[in-house]
C-alpha cells in the first residue's frame, strides 16, 4: 500500500503534499476517528497526556496583540517610524482608557513610571525616568 | 485497568501485551505483511476478524509509552494507505485493547451491524483535507482597507511602542480577528459552494491557526480526486498570493465516522 498521489492540476498555487505532515496528523487523529468504549479500553502511559485537546484559537489578548503589531509592521514599512517626542505625546490617549484589568493596569502604571507624571507622581517608586 | 493478559511472557516478566486498534476493514482485505505500525521498534501489523469486518491491530507491550512522533504517523500512515483502497473506519489515536479476544467480542462483535454499515457507506470514498492560510500581510491590508475605524486604529498605533497603545492595539486586534472570522465564513463556504457539483460530503473543522482560511473536510469519491484536485486547484490560483491552500488525501475518513452515544 501507498499513499503516493500525483498532482494532476500541476501548480498554480495549490499545494499537493503526498503525506500529511505531522502537524496535520496530530490535528486528525487526536481529535477525529472513532472512539471506542471506556469500558474496553487499556490505559497506556503517555495517552491522556495526548489527547488534551490541541486546538488553539480562542481569540486572545495575545492574539489581538499579536494582529496589532502586524498591523503596525505593515505600516512602518510604508511610512516613516514616528521617534521619541511623538511618542510621549501620544502617550496619554494610550493609557488612561483601559478596558481589561491586570496585564492592561499593569502596563499603564509601567508607562506611568517610564513618564513620571499622573496622581502618583508625589509618590516616586525610584526606577521612574523622567519623561520630559 | 491494566489487566494482565497474554501470557507469553509469563515468569520472565510483569510486562504484558495490549493490543493496539487503527481502525476497521472490510474482513477481506490483504494486508502486505511488510506493513509497520507503532512502537519502537514499529510493531507488526495484522487482523482480527469477525464475520465480514477485521480490526487492524498491532501487539505492543503494555508498558510502552506511545505517542512519539512515530508513532502518530504510522497510525495516520497505515489508514491513510488503506483508505486509497478500501473502506475504512479509522479510530482515534490511542485505542488500546486488552487482547485479542476483547478486539473481536468487545468491539467487533458488539458493533458489528453499526461497523458493517458504516464501511458499506464509504465503499469508494475517502476524506480529502482542504487546509487554507491567509497570507498574513495581504489579508490585513484587504480588512484594514475595507474599514475606517481599523484604518484609524492603524494609525494611531502607528510606529509606537505597544505600551503606549494598548488600548488602540486591543481594539485593532478584536476588530481584525473578527474581520478574519467573517472571511473564513466566507472563503469556507466558497469552498463548499465549488465542491457541491461533486457530490460530496462536507464537515467544516474549527480552526487551528489565527489565520486560518478554510479548513474542511470532504468525503469524496476516490474515482473522483482528478475533478476534485481540479476544483479546489481553481480556488487555489484565484486565491494566489492571498491565501495558500493545501489539499490532503485521500485520507481515512476522520471526520465522516461518528462514534455513537452509549444509551
Amino acid at each position: 500500500m501507498t499513499t503516493a498521489v500525483q498532482p494532476s492540476g500541476g501548480g498554480g498555487g495549490l499545494d499537493r503534499p503526498s503525506s500529511s505532515g505531522l502537524a496535520d496528523v496530530i490535528d486528525t487523529i487526536l481529535d477525529k476517528g472513532l472512539v471506542i468504549d471506556a469500558y474496553v479500553r487499556v490505559s497506556l502511559v503517555g495517552i491522556e497526556l495526548l489527547t488534551i485537546d490541541a486546538r488553539v484559537v480562542v481569540a486572545s489578548v495575545d492574539t489581538y496583540l499579536r494582529f496589532a503589531e502586524a498591523v503596525n509592521r505593515l505600516d512602518i514599512s510604508d511610512t516613516e517610524q514616528k521617534g521619541l517626542p511623538d511618542l510621549l505625546e501620544d502617550m496619554n490617549s494610550g493609557g488612561a482608557k483601559a478596558k481589561t484589568r491586570g496585564a492592561l493596569e499593569a502596563a499603564g502604571d509601567k508607562l506611568r513610571d517610564i513618564l513620571g507624571e499622573d496622581e502618583e507622581e508625589e509618590e516616586p517608586t525610584g526606577r521612574g525616568r523622567k519623561g520630559r | 485497568m491494566t489487566t494482565e493478559t497474554e501470557t507469553q511472557t509469563d515468569g520472565e516478566t510483569e510486562t504484558g501485551t495490549a493490543v493496539y486498534v487503527y481502525g476497521i476493514v472490510p474482513s477481506d482485505v490483504e494486508l502486505d505483511p511488510e506493513i509497520r505500525g507503532v512502537g519502537d521498534p514499529p510493531a507488526s501489523v495484522s487482523t482480527v476478524a469477525s464475520g465480514p469486518i477485521a480490526a487492524l491491530v498491532s501487539e505492543i507491550p503494555q508498558d510502552a509509552p506511545l505517542g512519539r512522533p512515530e508513532d502518530l504517523s504510522a497510525h495516520a500512515g497505515l489508514l491513510d494507505a488503506a483508505a486509497a483502497e478500501l473502506p475504512v473506519l479509522p479510530l482515534r489515536f490511542g485505542a488500546v485493547v486488552s487482547d485479542v479476544d476483547a478486539v473481536k467480542e468487545e468491539l467487533l462483535d458488539a458493533n458489528q451491524d453499526d461497523f458493517t454499515s458504516a464501511l458499506d457507506q464509504l465503499e469508494g470514498k475517502a476524506e480529502y483535507l482542504v487546509r487554507a492560510r491567509y497570507d498574513e500581510r495581504v489579508i490585513l491590508r484587504e480588512i484594514i482597507g475595507e474599514n475606517d475605524r481599523m484604518g484609524q486604529l492603524a494609525d494611531a498605533i502607528r510606529g509606537k511602542p505597544e505600551e503606549a497603545t494598548r488600548n488602540e492595539r486591543m481594539a485593532l486586534g478584536e476588530l481584525i480577528t473578527q474581520a478574519i472570522e467573517a472571511k473564513r465564513a466566507a472563503d469556507t463556504q466558497r469552498v463548499a459552494d465549488a465542491l457541491a457539483d461533486l457530490d460530496v460530503e462536507l464537515a467544516a473543522r474549527q480552526p487551528t491557526h489565527d489565520e486560518e482560511a478554510v479548513h474542511l473536510a470532504v468525503l469524496a469519491e476516490v474515482e473522483r480526486q482528478d475533478e476534485l484536485e481540479d476544483v479546489v486547484g481553481e480556488l487555489a490560483k484565484e486565491w494566489e498570493g492571498r491565501v495558500e491552500v493545501r489539499l490532503l488525501g485521500p485520507l481515512a475518513a476522520y471526520d465522516f465516522v461518528v462514534t455513537r452515544t452509549p444509551e
